[in-house]
């Protein structure tokens, strides 16, 4: 037995040499930024999380403070179009955060939603204002947009990282935090030595991709994607891509237009403000996909069901749907993106940083920021 | 109980402290017999499923307690018929679907390797080469041992009583160092090895599957690469399990049989299976190649035949270990494949000996050229025939033969002998020209160095246990 105990013993102390060295060393090349504040977490790559969804699950502590806040949700239309420093660099009041989230359904920004809640106490989060930027491509069941080979089906990529690390374990009703949320930053800090090798595993992937195809990445750069012109071909692709997406349906799921209005439902409830951006597409997608028209209607009933409580707005920018500026079927170019993020801006400048005057109509539907239009209270 | 759950590695601790805190034998059964207790109910979420468990080894013992009333071959014939009719219910063949089955859900993991073991207590019982009569408390630890449980190794009776709660190997310094190495080896197989292949498997193969249609040349590739993948899983997801459980086994003072000697180092078929999953290997070759054998000679006694004899003795064993592995028509194809490649193997050597002259073909089979083309005939008729595994369906496996007709499959199958016999040569003269440096290696033995690369082995598990995120399973457990 004393045998069996000292060797465990060497084993445990090796291997808590080895932990202390690796996390050691994640702090020199990873410095941890002081203090919290708003994040462009589109920019994952560049830290040590490495991918949004594992930024958002591992890093969101940051939003936590008792600034106010903007904090974008979506799908990475949202992440592309709607660049963290170019609305920032138009809103002063408030923190701006992109927690777009590249594959995103509604279910999955509910769950982003959820997570930023989970680090904050209820005056935190009446500083909140939630951007949620859909498009008809996020109106998927989980249980459709979820089902690769990698993963249980129905789990969404915040679902894989809530689990990965042992934070949280699966039940019958979904994730329950096994580590409670004022110790996240603690449980990371433990984690730093594992994403340190992770990230050297992801560094060295990079070096392989770069001597096989001359790049580090198959994502194509914001340059490259500026001269990019969808072909014919590869708008009929496209299609037949997002056919298969959704499930092979012509219709998107009303189960997903539910989750989004109990979402908005519960922010309202709780203080939060709530602008519901209607994000563009390519003009020749809009008009060739099945799914435009059940979306719009959604998206109107959403409007109607939520256009007169004062702290919920909408913006469409439907005007901004010229094919060329548009990399592929959703994702705006770099030059749409800074009109986007100006609009974007210019409506928070008015909902967020204006103080509240409880004398005026409450702003319920704003067709673009360009012309605001306030709809008078229904008698 | 998953491998890798931080329940396993509690219910492993907890285990090996029970048993080392006293040497009393009885007590040490005791604590064996609970640990496989619960190591069974951790597969249970109701007590009904282990219901059929229990009745299934409630009849072997009674089987085997009749065996030593009267060792009559009769008695033998209807016990072990009696047990197989028990066993084939009980995992729903689906060639006796008409049958009807248990109309509730329970457990079946690990029947297979009771089902052997039962058997050869019978057999040996039977022939007098197990006289020690088996208690009901020491069949359960034996034919339920939480090592051997879920997949082998499958170890006779009479090297499991030597060892039975009296902790054979004695830990010292380094036989305890020996069984923390290996755990933690078979771990790096496990989690790391066979998971990435697994990985890159599990994407490759809906490819082979789907309905959209593949250019010709790139689904031979894909079905080359995915049949490689699915081999190097197999073998470290089997052989990682191996070592954990005989590392375990060395901590709790068993000493478990070996399941694997470099299997794809072998030049045939036939040595190929006396280095791949080696106890079922040779509980095949006691109790079915050899009875079989014996009644073949007796029943056609020329010595003219005796080889032929062979040769249809080593198909129908190969066959039906084959079809051992499913339940499902797909695996009635794996065992053909299996009994095709030991009788062709056989045929070949009797054929050259025939031809040549012994001294001829000892020099031929000694020759470098034909060692590596044998080793990748070998693995690579392996690896396609591992295509029955994870094709397991018979319409998904006949669609997936017709998509790439006689061309295909000819042609995956050089491709997959020149690469492995490729591999094979370059690993070779890796290993010939690459000398440790002694001075180097007494660094490495040092008990620090060595404890150091243990922890960096265990660092490496876990970075790549949450890099890989979905839980690595343990393949055989389905077999």
């Amino acid at each position: 037995m004393k045998h069996i105990l000292r060797q465990t013993a060497l084993t445990l102390l090796s291997f808590a040499f080895l932990y202390a060295l690796l996390g050691g060393a994640s702090f020199l090349v990873f410095l941890e930024p002081s203090g919290g504040g708003p994040r462009d977490f589109q920019a994952a790559e560049r830290t040590l999380y490495m991918t949004v969804p594992k930024y958002v699950v591992l890093g969101r502590s940051v939003l936590d403070n008792s600034d106010r806040k903007v904090i974008l949700v979506g799908a990475s239309n949202t992440g592309v179009g709607f660049r963290q420093a170019m609305v920032q660099a138009n809103l002063s009041c408030a923190g701006v955060s992109n927690l777009g989230m590249g594959g995103a359904n509604i279910s999955e920004v509910k769950q982003v939603i959820d997570l930023v809640h989970e680090v904050q106490n209820e005056q935190v989060r009446r500083l909140n204002t939630f951007v949620i930027g859909t498009w008809f491509g996020m109106f998927v069941d989980s249980d459709v947009r979820y089902a690769d080979a990698d993963r249980r089906r129905g789990e969404t990529d915040i679902d894989i990282e809530r689990y990965r690390y042992g934070f949280y374990r699966r039940t019958p009703d979904g994730a329950v935090a096994v580590l409670p949320p004022k110790w996240l930053d603690w449980g990371v800090t433990a984690l730093r030595p594992f994403l340190l090798f992770e990230k050297l595993a992801r560094q060295a992937r990079a070096g392989v991709n770069l001597v096989l195809t001359g790049r580090t990445s198959v994502q194509r750069t914001d340059d490259e994607r500026e001269s990019v012109v969808m072909s014919k071909r590869e708008q009929q692709e496209a299609l037949e891509y997002w056919k298969v997406s959704m499930g092979g349906k012509d219709e998107i799921s009303r189960a997903q237009v539910d989750v989004l209005k109990d979402a908005i439902e519960a922010l309202l409830g709780s203080d939060e403000k709530v602008v519901l951006v209607d994000l563009p597409i390519p003009a020749w997608h809009r008009d060739a996909s099945p799914y435009q028209r059940g979306y719009q209607e959604a998206l109107k009933d959403i409007v109607q069901q939520f256009g007169r409580r004062p702290n919920f707005v909408s913006l469409s920018m439907d005007d901004l749907d010229e094919n060329l500026d548009y990399s592929d079927e959703v994702h705006a170019k770099r030059h749409l993106a800074q009109v986007w993020s100006t609009r974007l801006a210019m409506v928070l400048n008015s909902f967020v940083c204006q103080e509240k005057d409880d004398t005026k109509p409450p702003v319920a539907t704003l067709q673009s920021s360009e012309r605001l239009s306030a709809v008078p209270k229904s008698n | 109980m998953s491998l890798i759950s931080p329940i396993f590695f509690a219910f492993v601790a907890a285990t090996i402290v029970a048993f080392h805190i006293s040497e009393s034998v009885p007590y040490r059964r005791v604590v064996l017999a609970a640990a496989n207790a619960i190591f069974i109910a951790s597969y249970l979420t109701d007590f009904t499923q282990v219901l059929p468990l229990f009745a299934f080894l409630a009849l072997g013992y009674a089987c085997v307690c009749t065996l030593y009333v009267r060792r009559a071959s009769v008695v033998l014939a209807l016990g072990v018929a009696a047990v197989l009719c028990s066993y084939i219910h009980l995992k729903r063949f689906s060639f006796f679907d008409d049958l009807g089955h248990l109309p509730f859900p329970y457990v079946t993991i690990g029947l297979s390797y009771i089902l052997f073991r039962i058997l050869h207590i019978m057999v040996d019982v039977r022939s007098g080469d197990l006289v020690e009569r088996i208690g009901p408390f020491a069949f359960f630890r034996y034919v339920c041992n939480f090592l051997c449980f879920v997949s082998g190794p499958i170890q006779r009776y009479q090297d499991f009583s030597e060892t039975d709660g009296k902790a054979a190997v004695k830990p010292d310094t380094s036989n305890v160092y020996g069984a923390f190495s290996r755990i933690v080896t078979g771990y790096v197989k496990f989690v790391i090895i066979a998971a990435t292949a697994d990985y890159a498997f599990t994407f490759l193969s809906p490819q082979l599957l789907q309905a959209a249609p593949v250019p010709f040349f790139k689904l031979c590739a894909i079905y080359a690469t995915a049949a490689s993948l699915y081999t190097v899983y197999l073998y470290f997801n089997f052989s990682g399990y191996m070592d954990i459980v005989i590392g375990i086994g060395g901590l709790l003072g068993q000493s478990l049989p070996e399941n694997f000697d470099k299997p794809f180092t072998a030049s045939s078929f036939l040595e190929f299976w006396q280095r791949w999953h080696m106890t079922l290997s040779q509980w095949f070759k006691f109790y079915l190649f050899n009875p079989l054998l014996m009644f073949l000679m007796a029943w056609l006694p020329s010595p003219a035949l005796t080889a032929y004899l062979g040769v249809l003795a080593f198909f129908i064993t190969f066959l039906v270990m084959g079809v051992w592995h499913g339940t499902t028509a797909v695996f009635v194809i794996y065992g053909f494949l299996m009994g095709a490649g030991a009788s062709i193997n056989k045929l070949w050597q009797e054929a050259c000996i025939k031809r040549l002259g012994k001294k001829r073909y000892r020099a031929l089979s000694g020759s470098t050229a034909y060692i590596y083309f044998a080793r990748g005939l070998t693995v690579g008729y392996f690896a396609l025939a591992l295509t029955c595994l994870w094709v397991t369906e018979l319409p998904q496996f006949t669609d997936l033969l017709v998509r790439l007709g006689v061309a295909g499959v000819l042609g995956t199958f050089v491709v997959l002998i020149a690469t492995f016999a490729m591999a094979a040569l370059a690993l070779d003269l890796i290993r010939e020209r690459v000398h440790i440096p002694l001075s180097l290696s007494a660094i490495q033995n040092g008990e620090i160095v060595r404890n150091l690369t243990l922890a960096s082995k265990m660092m490496a598990i876990v970075a790549v246990a949450t890099l890989l995120h979905k839980a690595p399973d343990f393949v055989y457990k389905a077999f």
